[in-house]
């Protein structure tokens, strides 16, 4: 699932809780989910699992990766 | 001054003379030299040396005119300054005292950076145009500088504090001096080549004019023009350019802001995401107190208050309803009282008894029958006579 899927079904979740003809049991199962899909996002954006490399040696045609110290 | 050969003079005398003719007559001076032995003092002048291959003369430049020095001078920089000469006669020493410091050949290099600018300008490399979208959320961010520059930390600390997970690939480069440009030019080509990333940062920390020189170089406008990865331009501080910023998809005003537009679109999710969360929480609550609402209408003290005013007004129908029964009662009761009295009265007016009352008796005898006939009066015989007010007995004589 991309980003781009996930904050669209939220934002989905979040109009359907709005509207008065869904049910309060149906409510409450859109917001488990919309929740669960919000904290995923959070921790995805705010996780650090970044990669910080570094491009070593000085041929344009080919590049060794190393990790930055 | 004529007769200065047949004059005796006082040192002090005669260095007034010379303090008048030097200070009067060389003044407004342009001088190109070399910074040496520079001495800045605590009180904010500059002391120092200006020279060339041969000679030397001191030189200062007070408090008043160093402030409009946009750089501080180096051991070694070539400088062009303005001002006179100043004779200083406690220790009969002249010196160039400055009014205006500029780097040597700064306005050439601006000369030649201007016409290398409209050169490409009429070649379309600046257009509009040509430039190329940043991607909104790069996966990986190339950064094409030096890898032991402040520039390199700014912007790692900015991307990791913006946008953890964005992965920085850093093509090291030299940024200033011999070769610098090439070094430059061929990271570009190399992150291209190779596609290493989808969005590049091309740029370095602050300097001076000449510092900032490779970024102006023929070599990187080309490979920026021709680089397939969205190029994003962060060369020095916000007030210093380079052709590097007219070439480039995007110009950033210093390697910070460049970190910050290319973290932009994940930071801006970052919001999104907790405005959706506030959002959901905010939206089930509402529903929540809704459905609540509507069950405490259903709550026993407000039903049994409910029904007690449907019981109340339901007994005051019976009450009243009572109440209309019983008076139908007594007026039905007092219609057939009326009724009977006028029977009794019927009756009493058909009585035997009101035939009495006028002089009349009932004749009964022994065994209580009725006597209508003298044949039932045999002599000797008794009667009883009954009148209205009550009965005699008779013997019968005859």
């Amino acid at each position: 699932m991309s980003f781009e899927t996930d904050i669209s079904r939220i934002e989905e979740i979040a109009q359907k809780l709005n509207a008065s003809d869904t049910s309060l049991e149906e409510s409450i199962a859109l917001f488990e989910e919309g929740m669960r899909l919000a904290k995923a996002l959070e921790k995805a954006l705010a996780e650090a699992k970044r990669s910080v490399e570094i491009v070593l040696g000085d041929d344009p045609r080919e590049a060794e990766i190393t990790v930055l110290q | 001054m004529d007769n200065l050969l047949a004059t005796e003079l006082s040192v002090s005398e005669l260095t007034s003379l010379i303090k008048q003719t030097l200070e009067q007559g060389f003044y407004g001076l342009k001088v190109t030299g070399e910074i040496s032995n520079f001495r800045p003092s605590s009180s904010g002048h500059w002391f120092f040396t200006l020279k060339d291959a041969s000679c030397s003369i001191s030189a200062v430049m007070f408090k008043g005119s160093t402030w409009k020095v946009d750089f501080t001078p180096q051991e070694g920089d070539k400088v062009t300054v303005t001002g006179g000469l100043d004779v200083y006669g406690a220790r009969g020493t002249y010196q160039l005292k400055c009014d205006t410091m500029e780097k040597s050949g700064f306005g050439q290099i601006l000369a030649m950076l201007e016409m290398r600018k409209r050169h490409y300008a009429s070649l379309g490399y600046f257009d509009e145009k040509s430039k190329k979208a940043i991607p909104k959320r790069p996966l990986r961010v190339g950064v094409v500088t030096s890898p032991t520059g402040a520039a390199l930390q700014d912007i790692l600390n900015i991307l990791e504090r913006r946008a953890p997970s964005l992965d920085v690939l850093v093509l090291p480069a030299t940024v200033q001096g011999e070769g610098a440009a090439s070094s430059i030019a061929k990271r570009i080509q190399q992150a291209n080549n190779l596609l290493l990333c989808d969005v590049l940062i091309v740029g370095r920390g602050g300097g001076s004019i000449e510092d900032l020189l490779p970024f102006s170089e023929e070599s990187v406008i080309e490979a920026i023009h021709a680089s397939e990865i969205p190029v994003v331009s962060a060369v020095g501080h916000e007030i210093d350019w380079a052709l590097s910023d007219f070439v480039a998809d995007l110009r950033a005003p210093t390697p910070s802001a460049a970190a910050e537009l290319v973290s932009q679109g994940y930071l801006d999710y970052r919001n999104q995401v907790a405005h959706l969360h506030v959002q959901l929480q905010r939206s089930i609550e509402n529903r929540l107190l809704l459905a609540e609402s509507k069950i405490r209408r259903f709550d026993t003290k407000a039903m049994e208050a409910r029904i007690g005013s449907i019981i109340s007004a339901k007994e005051y129908l019976l009450a009243n309803a009572g109440n209309t029964l019983v008076i139908a009662q007594k007026q039905l009761l007092k219609s057939y009282a009326g009724r009977v009295e006028l029977a009794i009265r019927e009756l009493q007016a058909l009585s035997p008894l009101a035939i009495l009352a006028r002089g009349y008796a009932v004749v009964q005898n022994q065994e209580g029958k009725l006597v209508a006939s003298r044949k039932q009066a045999e002599p000797g015989s008794l009667l009883t006579l009954t009148f209205t007010d009550g009965s005699r007995k008779a013997l019968v004589k005859e």
